[in-house]
Parts: C-alpha cells; structure tokens; sequence
C-alpha cells in the first residue's frame, strides 16, 4: 500500500513551484489579464524548459516518456497561481488522443512539435446556443479536392493568443470528426469575447472556406464523439490536479490571514467561527486530493473504476473549489471584497472550470452511468 | 502508488478469511442476530472473544509474547476489512485489548503485565474507561474525581459518565485527581480500578435508539491500593495521553464500514420499489447516491493517504482528526439520507421497516454519537485548525 506521489514526482514539484515563486505567482495571471502576453509566453517558455509539456510525450518524439500521475505535481502547481493557458488542452486531452489514435506520421509531426514548444493546442468545441452534447456539434464540412472545407462558428474557445492550433469537432457527412487546425490557417479568425474569468480568454473563432487534409483528422476511423468523450478522462483528472492546488493555495492565505489579521486584540483565527471554517475548507481539499490522485491512478493503470474515478474526482472538486474560493473571501472580511487581493481572481477560475468542458449536470449522469447500478431505467442506460 | 497488497498480506487474508468462516457464532454469516437480554449478551460477546483469543486473533498488534501476531499495519487494516466484511460480533473487551493491555505493556510494571494482560486477551476480565465526567467531557483535565490516601488504601469519590461497556466490566482504567496541580492537567493519576466491588454504582445511560452501550459510573468510597496504580503518582496525564495514543486503527474499522453501508443503501435503494418501480429508478435518488459515493469514497481515499503516511513515518499522524471527521459526518449524513429517501416507510420501526429490520433507523440514530463521542466534530475542527493549519489557541486553554 502506497497511495503517495513517488520522490521524482515530488522533487519534479519542488522545480515547478520553485520557478513559480520566483515569478511571482498569480503576478502571471495578472500580467496576462493586463495583456502583456509576451510575459506569459515567457514564462510558458520556461516551464517548458523544465520539461512540463515533454512529460507525458513518448521518447520517440522527443519527450520524456512519462504518464497521468507524473502530470499531478506539475499541474498542481499550475492551479496554486492559476496559470492561464492551453495545458490541460494540450497535455490532458490532445497529447493523450494522439498517442492512442494518431497516425505514425501525425504522432511525428504533432507530438514532436507539440515536444518543441512549436504547437500548442487549443480545444474549439462549443458552437453558438449548442450544449457540449453531440447533437451540439454541427458546424459542417463540405468535400473539397480531395480535402474538407470547414464553414462556421465556434464560441468560448480559450486562450487562442496562447496557442497555434484547435483541436476542433465537425460534422463530416454527419458523423462528428476530429480534426488539428492552425489558428492561422486561412479563413481563420479570432474574436476575443469579454471575460468573467480574465485568467482565461474565450474567444469566438469564425471559419470560413477553411481547408482541413486528410492528415489533419484525427482518429478518423472511430467514433469521434466517443474519441472525444474519452479524451476528457484524462482532461478532468489533471483538470482535478489543478483544482487541488488552487484549493491549496486557498486554504494557505486564509489560514496565514487568519493568523496576522487581528480584531478585538487577537488574531481572528482564533475564533471558531473562523477556525472551524477553515477546517472544514481543509477537509474539503484534502477529501479533492484523495479522489483526484485515485483519478489519475486508476487511468495511468486502466483500472476498471477509471471512469466513475474520473468524474468523481472532477464533480467533487470542481463544487469544492466554488465553495471554498467563496469562503475565503468570507474570512479575508472587507479586503477579500476588492480586486487587489487575489481573492476574487479564484472564485472567477472556479466558475471558469464548473462548466467548461462539460458542465457537473452532465457529469453527474454519466458518473451514475458509469456506476451502472441495477434497477435503474432502461431509458436512464440508453 | 499501489495499492495492492503483498502475498503474505494476501496469505494472512485468506487465513483469517478461512478461520472466520469456520469459527464464527452459528448462522451468523445470513444473519446477525446478537441476543436481546443483556445477561445473555454478555455471555455471548465473552465466549466470541474467548474463541478469537484462543486461536490468537483477538489482539494481532500485541506481541506474540502476550499471545498476539506481532501484526503489522497493514495486517490490522486487513484484519478490520474482514471483520467488517462479515460483520462480525463487536469486541466486548474492545477498551482492554486496544488501550488497556498496550499501555500495560508500555507502563505498567511487570505485577500488573503478569496480572491483567492474559485476562485481557481472554475476555475473562472485560475493562472499561473511566474518562469522561458530567463536567469532563471534551476537557478532559478537568477531572473531578478525587482520589484520596488513606492508610494502605486510595478512597476514591465522584463520578463518570459515558462509561461503554461498564455493565459488563470487572475492571476500569479510571482517572482521578489525587492533588491540586498548578496547571489543571497536574495532580492526576490513573487507576486499574476493580469494578467488583460495593463502592462502584453502574447506572445505564439509555441510548435515544433505545439500545444500552452506556453507563453512569458512581465511584462512592471506592477502594484502590498503590499496585493498582499506573505509572507514577500526580503524573497520569502523561498516562491519558499514552493509552489514547494505542487506538492507532479505530477509524479504519468506520471507514470500512462506511463503505459498506454506501453498498447496503444501494442494494435497499434497489429492492425498494414505489408503484412497482424500484426506488434507484429515481434521479434524484441516484444523484443524492452518487453524492454519498463521492464522500465515501474521499473518506476511504482519504484514510489511505494518512495510512501510507503512518506508513513511512512509524506512528499515527495528526491527520487522524480529518479521518475522524469526514467519516462520522458522512456516516451520519448517510443514515439521514438512507431515511429520507425510503420516504413515507422510513417512519416504520423494527420488522415493520422496509428492511424487515430496523436496521437504517438504529444506525441513523445512533450516527448521532457518532459525532460527539471520541472527540466531538468540534474539537477535531479545532485539532486540524491549530494542530494542521497552524491557528493560534483559543483563549481558555
């Protein structure tokens, strides 16, 4: 029995957190709310330099050849400054679907220049009025010289400033198709929306005549909107690490402000009021931690409960976060309420992640159906 | 990561496994049906105990000097996933064999090892815990009890309450106060008091499920002498802290029983029906189960990481708190739920009830101490808040 991250995984950390510090933490995010995405990139530059998007990237293509679970320190420590940018993206859904489903040309091309820093996926699934079901993907491509021409919209597409290319669902001959497109590409372009979370910017991505090859689709001869479904295991359980360690870093400014915040000549961390409140935020993020390393666990081993592991770890955590973002304002008092404090910058990443990629509603009947307990309706099964 | 165990764990699974099949009460794998008259009962829980310690399985963590296995760690996690899997009968002399007999074996002196330990394992003499007072619950070094030298003989005079077991114990490791200390955790002194005798009065505390697990104690002139003294004089605090240290696995034994009652729900949820259909056919009965799943499984996950931990560094944490918290809150919030969502029926009692038994509403009601005794919720927020996070002292202590 040993439900830890090994010594590399934690040492890993240790070089992570370090280089975060010495950024000056959510000064990231905040540098990339104010537009200076030149500092972003540079920092994302060094992270890379360290190695944090090689990870998970077979040897082969110029990676590290690691897995899930080595994933969670790093991504941890993303979510403790809540970094802006495509890695869960890019790490947690592209690089896994390419390594399962890519062709041999496209792991070459993609996996080593997504190794290189040359590309950086984007995920563009949302359509104007459409849910994150299948039914919701509709934009559709037409067959063009041998080569598929895409026409429409996509909407609250992230970060695109910090990313070369989207990964983007379509309809081709009514079947949903996966497909990797440069941001660039022609006919391509980029609105940027106004954001409730500035820490990530959405933006409405219009496609017009825009040539897709063959070599671009991926996973072409499965069922892509199962391909997708699928990728978003691997998706929620980092998207689990990086909760954890937003809630983290919660937990740790509430208790330190807590501790020197003085009313009535004594620290207010020793009330209860405020004592057992922190507590119970303790419990929280420990109790996200627990399921979301079992997550990754179960999907680095394929373990049978992979799936019910999953949106376990991602329903928990992404209501935990949400609870705790606001009750760290509670205890922060007045100073809590103003944009100054960070404060505010995690209640609005909570909200961020509550229903991108699929919201808890939808989690919560594909968790029930995962467990497949018996009895319940046919029609609940279908 | 790993979770899977090791041959000889699996091979100590197994012969555990094996021995409980052949050795528990008769028909008590299809149903567990502990005898109602209380007499009866007690003769019952002895005999189970005798028969565990005879085939040394009643205390595994003590050394086989004492007649346990040396177990390690892992060995009593599993022993209590066994004996939460078939449910077995409670141990009567839980206090002796898992607080008692290791703080013997760590202070007591080689008289009282030689006197209490084997009567210990066997059942023969059954302890209980004379902690907690009307006025000493959660602080517990506000003990009234005094005790007082004269002669040869300690004449001890108060009372204790939430005494388990008491009814059936012949002897009580009592705290009281034998000076006026400068601080209020001096002057105590721990007692291995005899039960048996006319100056010690057991009133039973009825539970509001009905059931007796707890007494009153009244310590009128009571009688101790020195040999029955733990550890040294004015110096029991020390005593205290030392025995409650040894209940290094109790959470283990809740969490595993937590989950199994997380599947028992299930299977009620699925072989209740309403109108011919069964009640997990509902949403919003499959929702509010899938959020019980969630914490059940946390609190489980949660228990695994402390445990690895205990692992590495050789001894309990204080993370033991958040263990203690989260599974006596979602065990209590499980039997509320269990309840509410076997609605208009789960107003029926005993063969009445859906279950044929009154199985969910006992255990909601009793979930309710579940909270309060070993540490309420409260002081184990304090504990996480102060001990984890660093928080500075309440003012009082």
């Amino acid at each position: 029995m040993d439900f830890s991250l090994s010594e590399d995984q934690e040492l890993f950390r240790k070089f992570v957190r370090k280089y975060l510090v010495d950024h000056e933490q959510t000064k990231i995010a905040r540098d990339y709310i104010a537009q200076e995405v030149v500092n972003t990139k540079k920092v994302i530059a060094g992270l890379d330099e360290l190695g944090c998007t090689q990870l998970n990237i077979p040897e082969d293509f110029d990676g590290m050849g690691l897995g899930q679970l080595d994933l969670v320190p790093i991504f941890e420590e993303y979510g403790r400054v809540l970094m802006p940018g495509v890695y869960l993206e890019t790490s947690a859904i592209v690089v896994p679907l390419l390594k399962k489903y890519g062709t041999e040309d496209q792991k070459q091309t993609y996996l080593t220049k997504i190794a290189n820093q040359e590309i950086r996926a984007t995920v563009a699934w949302l359509e104007p009025g459409n849910s994150y079901a299948e039914k919701g993907i509709q934009l559709a491509a037409t067959a063009h010289n041998g080569a598929l021409l895409l026409n429409g919209i996509k909407t609250q597409v992230p970060d695109c400033e910090l990313a070369t290319h989207m990964l983007i669902p379509f309809r081709n001959e009514q079947r949903v198709t996966l497909a990797l497109v440069p941001l660039d590409a022609q006919g391509v372009t980029v609105r940027a929306q106004e954001n409730f979370d500035e820490t990530r910017k959405l933006s409405e991505v219009t496609l017009s005549q825009v040539v897709v090859e063959a070599e671009q689709l991926i996973a072409l001869n499965e069922d892509g909107f199962a391909v997708l479904t699928e990728s978003l295991l691997t998706y929620n359980a980092s998207l689990s690490s990086v909760i954890v360690g937003a809630m983290e870093q919660i937990v740790h400014t509430a208790s330190e402000y807590a501790n020197i915040r003085e009313q009535f000549g004594q620290p207010i961390g020793r009330y209860q009021a405020i004592k057992h409140r922190l507590a119970d935020m303790k419990l929280q993020l420990e109790t996200a931690r627990s399921l979301s390393y079992y997550a990754n666990w179960a999907i680095e081993t394929h373990s049978e409960d992979c799936s019910e592991a999953v949106y376990s770890a991602r329903i928990f955590a992404t209501e935990a976060f949400i609870e705790i973002a606001a009750q760290n304002i509670q205890i922060h008092g007045g100073i809590g309420f103003t944009e100054e404090i960070d404060c505010h910058l995690f209640v609005k990443r909570s909200r961020f992640y509550e229903n991108y990629l699929g919201t808890n509603v939808d989690y919560y009947d594909r968790a029930i159906q995962a467990l497949n307990w018996v009895g319940m309706n046919e029609a609940v099964r279908n | 990561m790993d979770f899977s165990y090791t041959v000889k764990e699996e091979a100590f699974r197994q012969e555990l496994r094996s021995w409980l099949e052949q050795n528990l009460p008769e028909g008590w794998l299809e149903s567990q049906q502990l005898p109602e008259d209380e007499e009866e009962l007690g003769v019952f829980l002895r005999a189970w105990q005798k028969t565990l310690s005879d085939s040394r399985w009643a205390a595994i963590a003590w050394p086989e000097k004492h007649g346990g296995r040396d177990a390690t760690l892992m060995e009593e996690i599993i022993y209590h996933q066994e004996m939460v899997r078939v449910k077995a009968p409670p141990l009567v002399n839980y206090v002796g064999l898992h607080m008692v007999g290791p703080t013997l074996m760590q202070i007591g002196t080689t008289e009282q090892q030689q006197k209490y330990i084997p009567k210990i394992l066997s059942g023969e003499e059954v302890w209980c815990q004379g902690y907690s007072e009307p006025n000493a619950g959660s602080d517990l070094a506000a003990v009234q009890t005094t005790a007082v030298k004269q002669g040869d003989k300690w004449i001890i005079n108060g009372q204790k309450i939430w005494t388990s077991f008491a009814h059936f114990a012949d002897r009580c490791f009592l705290v009281a106060r034998t000076s006026k200390g400068e601080k209020k955790h001096h002057g105590i002194t721990c007692f291995l008091l005899d039960m048996n005798q006319p100056g010690v009065e057991v009133r039973p505390i009825i539970q509001m499920n009905g059931e007796h697990d707890f007494n009153e104690v009244y310590l009128n002139d009571a009688v101790a002498y020195d040999t029955e003294i733990i550890g040294q004089l004015d110096d029991g605090w020390r005593v205290t802290i030392a025995l409650l240290m040894h209940e290094r696995t109790g959470i283990g034994a809740q969490v595993f029983s937590l989950e199994q009652q997380f599947s028992e729900l299930v299977s009620l949820m699925q072989n209740t029906t309403e109108d011919g259909e069964p009640l997990i056919a509902k949403a919003d009965v499959r929702k509010r189960l899938f959020q019980l799943y969630m914490k059940q499984r946390g609190s489980l996950l949660n228990y695994y990481r402390n445990l690895t931990k205990q692992l590495k560094v050789g001894h309990p944490g204080v993370e033991g708190s958040m263990d203690k918290l989260f599974v006596s809150e979602v065990t209590k919030e499980l039997f509320s739920e269990a309840i509410s969502l076997q609605g208009h029926n789960g107003l029926l009692w005993k063969e009445d009830a859906v279950s044929g038994s009154n199985y969910w509403q006992t255990n909601y009601l009793y979930s309710f101490g579940q909270t309060i005794g070993g540490g309420t919720s409260e002081i184990q927020r304090n504990t996480i808040a102060e001990r984890i996070l660093g928080l500075p002292k309440d003012a009082g202590r």
